[in-house]
């Protein structure tokens, strides 16, 4: 595929396949999956269970590797990188979050939130300060040396938020976040996200069921038995008026 | 870059799952523990054996002259001149602290008779104050008194004999020996006291003198065929026996023997001993490695979901194997001090003044040549601790390497469906 001229793409795939071998039949999650996202996009990709959307998550995040075609995160391809590069990709570039939450049980919110940037050696004044001021953000305020147990589901996912996105990486995945939440706290999650896009910019890319998820989307993908059945923006492209 | 967050990791999986922790360490801990208390044991053992049995024989170290040691002839003997030099080195001010006792002897094979019967015997000159000093003899008095400094023609000899050659105390007997001239003569004793080891071999066949008895029968007048040396400790026998050849370097017709030399008997029931705790110590580092095994390989199992997130979130699969290791360093690590600590204070706390086996004998128990004593002391040595307490390191630091390979090897997609 030949790219137009124009601003690098936050995450870019060319004929992504992803097949499950298994007997008698391998499943296909992926067939031959092209699209660009572009950078600060608010994009959703919904469709049934099984179409393939926290596949594509995945192989966008180099969590797996494509059983064929490429992937591009802002410029670099990554279904050819080591696993030392794709780690680095994913603590520096990329920001996760989960249905489950998947925050660490050993650690208080704080450190959960502050994990990557002590993984990549930011200094503790300079974590806590980034950690605080986005904990301010999105009320998370007087929770920071709580446990995950310790945690209601939407603070928990709040944390995970602020975690994926506390580093600004360019993109970040977010595969069904708003599944094990109540309206009022997906509603208030989803605010969240969506300031988080327009005014640091962030990437987001969904996989949802989620209506509501759906109605903010600015560009809406469905899937079906892992290709795109249909593309379709909904909202202004970033960046313009 | 990484390391302060995989360190603070691991320090938090120990701690926030105390429980596992402290299942896990608790292995290695009494592992170690167990260890200590059965090297102590099996030390403090061995010192007795080796004691019981040096001191009823020629000590842990021997002063001869050449040959005497395999053929026993009162030929080959130490004169004056040479026994004066041996004593002046024992009694050196480095070597004094070393040596808890020292005792000369005159010692020929020849026969005790009696009007009853005549037996092969060994008969030993010795002095009746260094000598109690010394031997355990008197450890297994039976009747009448040992030697004192005066005696003259008076024996001590071991029940057995006694009653071979049908002797009560104040009986009289002959020794016959051939003296240091070649010649066979006999010298007139009387029994004044009556031991018994439970050895067969002494209570039928040893008989003490005073040596300056043996030394004017024998026609070797301030000779003797055996300079007996015990040490404060068995282990010092190599350091000791070497500093006494350096001493007597240059003095010819000596010759200095460590116990195992003098005792190869000794030295090998001693060191089969060893192999059985060696086997056991296998068994036992292979049931701690397996328990510290399944401890760390379930926690790993059972933390899969949180391995695929840090690999989501930018560890490497190196990374996350490295805080499994790190988790298991560190717990290895605490239970060797824990078990050290354990081991010490329960050793010590419990058996200072020793375990009493008694209760397992009913006789007494001969080992090559000494007789052993049921209440067991035990002995730590600093270089057996430090091999326990490495061993368990090293075993434990070796059990959390296939966890930890285990744990690098996840594929991330499939470990976050992972149910915790």
């Amino acid at each position: 595929m030949t790219r137009q001229n124009g601003p690098t793409p936050a995450v870019r795939t060319e004929d992504l396949w992803k097949i499950y071998p298994q007997e008698p039949d391998p499943i296909e999650a992926v067939r031959g999956l092209t699209l660009e996202v572009a950078p600060g996009d608010f994009v959703t990709m919904a469709g049934p269970s099984g179409s393939g959307k926290t596949t594509v998550l995945n192989l966008m995040g180099g969590l797996t590797r494509p059983t064929q075609g490429r992937v591009w995160v802002g410029g670099e391809e990554i279904s050819a990188m080591n696993g030392r590069r794709l780690a680095r990709l994913r603590l520096e570039h990329i920001g996760f979050v989960f249905q489950a939450y998947n925050l660490l049980p050993v650690l208080t919110a704080l450190e959960n939130a502050e994990f990557t940037l002590l993984l990549r050696g930011v200094p503790a004044e300079e974590r806590h300060r980034r950690v605080r001021e986005l904990f301010a953000e999105m009320g998370l305020e007087g929770l920071e040396d709580r446990r995950p147990a310790k945690l209601s589901g939407g603070q928990q996912q709040r944390v995970a938020v602020a975690r994926a996105v506390v580093g600004e990486p360019a993109l970040v995945l977010a595969d069904e976040p708003t599944a094990n939440l109540d309206s009022a706290t997906s509603a208030a999650l989803l605010d969240i996200m969506e300031h988080l896009n327009q005014e640091h910019s962030v990437t987001f890319v969904f996989s949802t069921h989620d209506p509501r998820v759906m109605e903010r989307a600015r560009r809406l993908i469905r899937l079906v038995d892992g290709q795109i059945e249909r593309d379709e923006r909904t909202g202004p492209l970033p960046g313009s008026p | 870059m990484k390391t302060p967050a995989l360190l603070k990791l691991a320090v938090r999986s120990i701690r926030r799952n105390a429980r596992r922790s402290a299942l896990t360490a608790a292995a290695m801990a009494l592992g170690l523990a167990l260890l200590i208390f059965s090297r102590a044991l099996a030390e403090g053992g061995h010192e007795q054996w080796i004691d019981s049995a040096v001191r009823l024989g020629t000590g842990h170290v021997a002063v001869q002259a050449p040959n005497y040691l395999e053929t026993g002839r009162i030929e080959h003997r130490l004169d004056r001149a040479r026994v004066e030099g041996i004593q002046e080195a024992l009694e050196s001010p480095d070597m004094a602290p070393l040596v808890a006792a020292w005792t000369p002897r005159l010692a020929v094979n020849g026969l005790a008779s009696s009007a009853a019967s005549a037996l092969p015997v060994r008969i030993e000159g010795v002095d009746p104050e260094r000598e109690v000093a010394f031997t355990t003899l008197l450890n297994q008095h039976q009747e009448g008194r040992y030697l004192e400094p005066g005696d003259r023609l008076h024996a001590y000899i071991g029940l057995g004999l006694a009653r071979r050659l049908e002797l009560d105390v104040g009986d009289r007997f002959v020794l016959t020996a051939q003296t240091a001239s070649g010649e066979v003569e006999g010298q007139l004793v009387r029994v004044a006291g009556i031991f018994r080891t439970g050895i067969q071999e002494m209570d039928e066949g040893l008989v003490h003198i005073p040596l300056e008895t043996a030394q004017s029968w024998l026609g070797s007048p301030g000779a003797l065929t055996t300079m007996a040396v015990v040490l404060e400790r068995a282990r010092m026998t190599d350091a000791v026996a070497e500093t006494l050849r350096e001493r007597l370097d240059g003095t010819r017709g000596i010759r200095v023997l460590g116990w195992p030399e003098a005792s190869p008997d000794l030295e090998s029931a001693v060191r089969i001993d060893d192999y059985g705790d060696y086997i056991f110590h296998a068994i036992l580092f292979a049931i701690v490695a397996l328990a510290i095994l399944n401890a760390v390989m379930m926690s790993v199992l059972s933390r899969r979901r949180e391995f695929g997130i840090l690999q989501a979130i930018g560890l490497t699969g190196p990374d996350t194997s490295f805080v499994v290791f790190l988790e298991g360093l560190f717990l290895t690590a605490a239970s060797g001090l824990v078990g050290m600590v354990l081991g010490f204070a329960f050793t010590w706390g419990f058996f200072r003044d020793g375990l009493d086996f008694s209760g397992f004998m009913e006789n007494e128990m001969e080992f090559a040549g000494g007789v052993i004593d049921p209440v067991i002391i035990p002995v730590f040595r600093f270089d057996q601790v430090l091999i326990s307490v490495l061993s368990i390191l090293i075993i434990g630091t070796l059990a959390s390497l296939y966890p930890a390979f285990r744990a690098s090897r996840l594929d991330v997609a499939e470990a976050m469906k992972f149910e915790q």
